[in-house]
């Protein structure tokens, strides 16, 4: 049998907020959507021509910080900001449709992050991961597909497996 | 909507994005669609000051803001009865729009998840969407937000929890699909496979 909606519920409060922003947007004299769409795709136009500053910026401040976990391996704000940049270099990258720097940020994210749970700092594989980069961002590579540099690819993949076991293999023998 | 414009003057719209990059883009498409009050925030201990010292109209927020992650945020601005903000459109950009990250953030009272690269039409469409259709707000004791309820295709169950809650009539039973005959030779046909195993 079909309930019946429950009508003692005198603690739900159901109502319009008719917020400023409802308001204030409905107003008329707003940006036409034509003109709003022009001048906001000159914009984005003039930012990707500062992208290449920006990805210098990004790297240069993963390089840093990545160089200051390499002198200490217990500064673990510097292991997280290092990740930050990383996860930005990633998610700006993808949506600019950059796919191989995607790749090489998405992997050392994998690694950064196996390094926060406890794995040891490799020095070479950071180091293997920024000489990726520095070839990923170049005009050349940067819209690249990872299957279109199988070895660059499989290798980055299989230094992230091998971190992934060894940060595995260490917890195992914390645990005991 | 494809139509419709918004106003965005005056307004005061807050972007939170640990990333510069993308704070510069959404400043440069909110400007270019008329905004003249768009402010910047890298961390959301700059947000929580912004928003408890002002009344802002809409927050854009990325969900790699730190140190406070966006779920606490938006659960944080909907849950306190005595902020002013309580109430203002919350946008969600994200790279991630998997069911799980969409479904969070409805439940944590967001407005809408927008996914990354946000082109200025996307993000057009979701003001105006904002602005013309007013969602409802619920307040009851597990939940403050905008309804969770886009569009009504049948309760949990069959049954509606709310007050305001109509039996909905469904589609009228016109008859079976097939014909008794068809059904009935279905049956046949699966009793004989049956008997010759």
């Amino acid at each position: 049998m079909r309930k019946m909606p429950d009508n003692s519920q005198p603690d739900v409060r159901i109502f319009y907020a008719n917020t400023r922003f409802e308001q204030m947007a409905r107003r008329p004299g707003g940006v036409p959507r034509q003109k709003a769409m022009a001048q906001a795709q000159a914009k984005i136009d003039e930012l990707k021509s500062g992208f290449n500053d920006w990805l210098d910026r990004e790297l240069r401040q993963l390089n840093d910080a990545l160089a200051k976990v390499e002198n200490d391996l217990n500064d673990n704000a510097s292991l997280e900001t290092a990740y930050r940049n990383c996860a930005q270099l990633q998610s700006v990258c993808a949506a600019m449709g950059f796919e191989l720097v995607t790749f090489v940020a998405e992997n050392l994210c994998k690694i950064i992050s196996t390094m926060m749970s406890g794995a040891a700092y490799d020095k070479d594989i950071v180091d293997c991961h920024i000489n990726a980069f520095l070839l990923a961002k170049t005009d050349q590579y940067r819209a690249m597909s990872p299957e279109q540099v199988p070895e660059m690819a499989s290798g980055l993949r299989r230094v992230v497996e091998l971190a992934g076991r060894n940060s595995v293999r260490k917890s195992a023998a914390m645990d005991e | 909507m494809k139509n419709a414009t918004v106003n965005l003057r005056n307004l005061v719209i807050v972007v939170a994005d640990p990333s510069s990059y993308w704070r510069r883009a959404i400043y440069g498409i909110l400007r270019s669609f008329g905004a003249n009050k768009v402010l910047e925030v890298e961390h959301s201990m700059d947000l929580i000051r912004i928003l408890s010292s002002q009344k802002i109209d809409i927050l854009i927020v990325d969900t790699q803001i730190h140190p406070h992650n966006w779920h606490k945020l938006t659960h944080m601005i909907r849950r306190n009865a005595t902020n002013e903000n309580r109430t203002v459109p919350i946008l969600l950009m994200s790279n991630d729009t998997s069911e799980r990250i969409v479904k969070d953030a409805r439940d944590a009272g967001a407005n809408m998840v927008v996914a990354k690269l946000m082109s200025p039409n996307i993000l057009y469409d979701r003001l105006c969407w904002i602005a013309f259709n007013p969602r409802p707000f619920v307040d009851c004791p597990s939940y403050f937000g905008p309804d969770r309820r886009f569009k009504i295709e049948g309760y949990p169950g069959g049954v509606g929890r709310r007050k305001g809650d109509k039996i909905i009539k469904v589609a009228e039973e016109v008859g079976p699909a097939l014909a008794q005959n068809d059904i009935d030779s279905l049956f046949k046909a699966a009793k004989t496979d049956a008997q010759d195993a």
